[in-house]
C-alpha cells in the first residue's frame, strides 16, 4: 500500500509546477485537484517519451523525464490565491470517497477489463520495459484493444516502478485520487458562482457522481478528466476566464489520453463552441495537440480499432432493425437513474434563461451522448450486449458536468429569488 | 411557487445522486463483498489462477505458451482461460489454441515452445514435462 501511496503523492507532487505555471494563483482546492490530474498527465508522456527513444523504463529513467517535463513549468505561486470559504456540509462530501477509498482497496483489482484490458497492457509493458508494440500488433490480442490510449496502464506502471515489480493489490488507490481531484476542482468552481451552502451541496453530488465502481478500467479517471475539462470551458466561456481556457482545453486532451470517449468529448466540445462563439474554439488547440502523439502513433503501428471492423452501413442496416429494443435498453442502463430523471427535471423547473446559460455544457453532453448511440448503430457487435456492457459507464462519464451545471442554476436562481424577496 | 420547485428540485439532485455503493461498503465485511469481487471467477476454475501462477514461475519472458483447457466454446470458457493466462503471463507471448468464432487454431500449439495443459489430455506435440501442479502441466516440445 505504501508504494501506492507513495505514486499518488509523487505524482500530485510532480503536478504541482504545471498547474502554478498555467494558474499562478491557483486556489488550494484547484491547485491540489489539478496537480493529481496533471501530475498523472505528465507521468504519461514521460513513459510514452521513453518508449519512443527506446530508453527502458525504470523508476530512474522515469524520474529524470518527468523531472525534464516538469522543471521548465517552476514558478513561485503567485500568492493571490483565492482562499475557499467552506461550509461544515462540506464534511458530507467527504464520506463517498472515503467508503470508496476502503471498496477500491478491498482486495487485488477483480474486474474483467482490468485484466483483459487495462492491467494487462501495463504489466506486459512492464515486463518489456516500455511499450510493446508487438504484443499491441498481433492479431491474437485485439482483445485488448490496441487501440486504446494508454494514461491509465501508464499510472499503473509508475505505480509498480515505485514499488519495485509488479503488484493489482492497492493499484485502486488511484482512482480514489481521480475521484478526490475531480471533487476539489468542481468544489473550487461551484464556490465561485454560488453560496458555500449551495456549493457544499454540490460538493456533495459530485463526490458521488465522480466515483466508477469499475475499478481498474479507465472510466475513472476519464471522468476526472472529462468533467474538470468540460467545467474549465464552461467557466472559461461563461467569465472568459484566461486561466480556464487553459486548464479546460489540457484536460481534455488528457481526456483523450485516458479513453477513446476523450477523443469524442473533444469535437463535441469543438462543436458546442462553434455554435456558442466560433471565434473562441481556437482555445481548444492543446486538447488536439495532447492528444496528437497516442493518434500518430496509433496509426503508425496500424493498431487495429475493432468497431471499425467490417462494413459501416451493413452493421447500420443490421441494427437499424433492433432500434426500439435498443433504446429500451438505453433507458433501462441508464445510470445512475434517478439523478438523470432529477437533472432533466431540474432542466424543465429552470427559466429559459438559465438553460440558456448553461448551453455549451448541454450541447457538449447532447452531442457526446449523440456519439455514443452513433456508435451502437455501428457496432459490429451485437448491438444489445454492447448496450448493456458499457451505457452504464458511458452515461456516468458524462453525469458529472450536466448534474454540476444543472445545480449552479438552480442554486443561483434560488438565491436571486430570495435576494429579490 | 417557483423558488419551491428549484429548491426541490435543486435537493432532489442532491438526494438522487447518493449510491448506496460504494457508500455502505463499510458496513459490510469483505465476506459480504465475495461474490461481487468474484463474480468472472467461475467456481470450477478456482484453481485455475493458482495453476497459472505456477506456469508463470517456470517459464522465462520471452518464452511462447499455448493454453490447453477443457473449453469446447469461445463464450463462456475460453475466452476467460485465455485473458486470464495474457495477464497472469505477461512478458511471455501467449497463443490461444481456439479463434473467437470457436475455429480450433492449431498452428499455435506447432508455435508454442510451451503448452499449459489444465484439466485436459497433453497434445502429441509436447512431451516433457516442466511442472505439474493445481489440476495442469507445463509441458515443453
Amino acid at each position: 500500500m505504501a508504494a501506492a501511496l507513495i505514486a499518488v503523492l509523487s505524482v500530485t507532487v510532480l503536478g504541482v509546477p504545471f498547474v502554478l505555471a498555467l494558474d499562478r494563483d491557483a486556489p488550494p482546492l484547484r491547485l491540489l485537484g489539478l496537480a493529481y490530474l496533471y501530475g498523472t498527465g505528465a507521468i504519461y508522456f514521460a513513459l510514452l517519451a521513453l518508449s519512443v527513444l527506446h530508453v527502458r523504463w525504470s523508476l530512474v529513467s522515469v524520474t529524470i523525464a518527468a523531472l525534464i517535463l516538469a522543471l521548465p513549468f517552476v514558478r513561485r505561486p503567485g500568492g493571490q490565491a483565492r482562499v475557499p470559504v467552506l461550509h461544515v456540509v462540506d464534511l458530507f462530501a467527504l464520506l463517498t470517497p472515503i467508503a470508496f477509498a476502503i471498496y477500491a482497496t478491498m482486495v487485488a483489482l477483480w474486474e474483467w477489463d482490468f485484466w483483459a484490458i487495462w492491467g494487462l497492457k501495463a504489466r506486459v509493458f512492464l515486463e518489456r520495459g516500455g511499450v510493446d508494440w508487438r504484443f499491441l500488433e498481433s492479431r491474437w490480442n485485439v482483445f485488448a484493444h490496441p487501440d486504446y490510449p494508454l494514461l491509465v496502464p501508464f499510472a499503473y506502471d509508475f505505480a509498480a516502478l515505485v514499488n519495485g515489480g509488479w503488484s493489482d493489490r492497492w493499484l485502486g488507490v488511484l482512482f480514489v485520487g481521480w475521484a478526490v481531484a475531480f471533487l476539489l476542482v468542481a468544489r473550487e468552481l461551484a464556490g465561485r458562482e454560488v453560496r458555500p451552502l449551495a456549493a457544499a451541496l454540490a460538493g456533495v453530488v459530485m463526490s458521488s457522481v465522480a466515483i466508477s465502481t469499475f475499478v481498474g478500467l479507465a472510466e475513472g479517471a476519464l471522468i476526472a478528466y472529462l468533467g474538470a475539462g468540460v467545467l474549465f470551458v464552461r467557466r472559461a466561456l461563461l467569465f472568459d476566464d484566461d486561466a480556464a481556457w487553459r486548464h479546460g482545453a489540457i484536460l481534455l486532451g488528457l481526456a483523450a489520453c485516458t479513453k477513446n470517449e476523450g477523443l469524442a468529448m473533444i469535437i463535441c466540445v469543438a462543436i458546442a463552441i462553434l455554435i456558442i462563439d466560433a471565434r473562441r474554439v481556437v482555445r481548444l488547440w492543446p486538447a488536439a495537440a495532447i492528444a496528437l502523439p497516442w493518434l500518430v502513433l496509433r496509426a503508425l503501428h496500424r493498431l487495429p480499432t475493432d468497431l471499425a471492423s467490417g462494413s459501416l452501413a451493413a452493421h447500420v442496416a443490421a441494427h437499424a432493425s433492433q432500434a426500439g429494443a435498443m433504446f429500451r435498453l438505453l433507458a433501462k442502463n441508464t445510470y445512475p437513474p434517478w439523478l438523470w430523471v432529477a437533472m432533466l427535471a431540474g432542466l424543465l423547473v429552470l427559466p429559459a434563461a438559465a438553460r440558456a446559460r448553461e448551453r455549451f455544457v448541454l450541447i457538449a453532453v447532447f452531442l457526446q451522448l449523440l456519439v455514443y448511440v452513433a456508435v451502437y448503430f455501428a457496432t459490429p457487435h451485437d448491438v444489445l450486449w454492447h448496450i448493456r456492457t458499457s451505457w452504464t459507464r458511458l452515461t456516468m462519464q458524462v453525469a458529472p458536468p450536466l448534474a454540476f451545471a444543472v445545480m449552479i442554476e438552480l442554486a443561483r436562481h434560488a438565491e436571486a429569488r430570495s435576494e429579490q424577496q | 411557487m417557483r423558488r419551491t420547485l428549484t429548491r426541490i428540485a435543486f435537493l432532489a439532485i442532491v438526494a438522487a445522486s447518493i449510491s448506496p455503493m460504494p457508500l455502505f461498503v463499510p458496513f459490510y465485511g469483505r465476506a459480504a463483498l465475495e461474490p461481487l469481487f468474484t463474480r468472472y471467477e467461475p467456481p470450477a476454475w478456482r484453481e485455475y489462477l493458482p495453476f497459472l501462477d505456477g506456469v508463470r514461475e517456470h517459464t522465462r519472458g520471452g518464452e511462447t505458451v499455448a493454453v490447453l483447457v477443457p473449453a469446447p466454446r469461445w463464450d463462456p470458457g475460453y475466452a476467460y482461460a485465455y485473458y486470464r493466462a495474457s495477464y497472469v503471463l505477461a512478458g511471455r507471448e501467449v497463443l490461444p489454441l481456439m479463434e473467437p468464432d470457436g475455429r480450433v487454431v492449431p498452428e499455435n500449439l506447432l508455435r508454442a515452445d510451451l503448452v499449459a495443459v489444465w484439466h485436459a489430455p497433453p497434445p502429441r506435440t509436447h512431451r516433457t514435462l516442466v511442472w505439474s501442479g493445481h489440476g495442469g502441466a507445463l509441458l515443453r516440445r
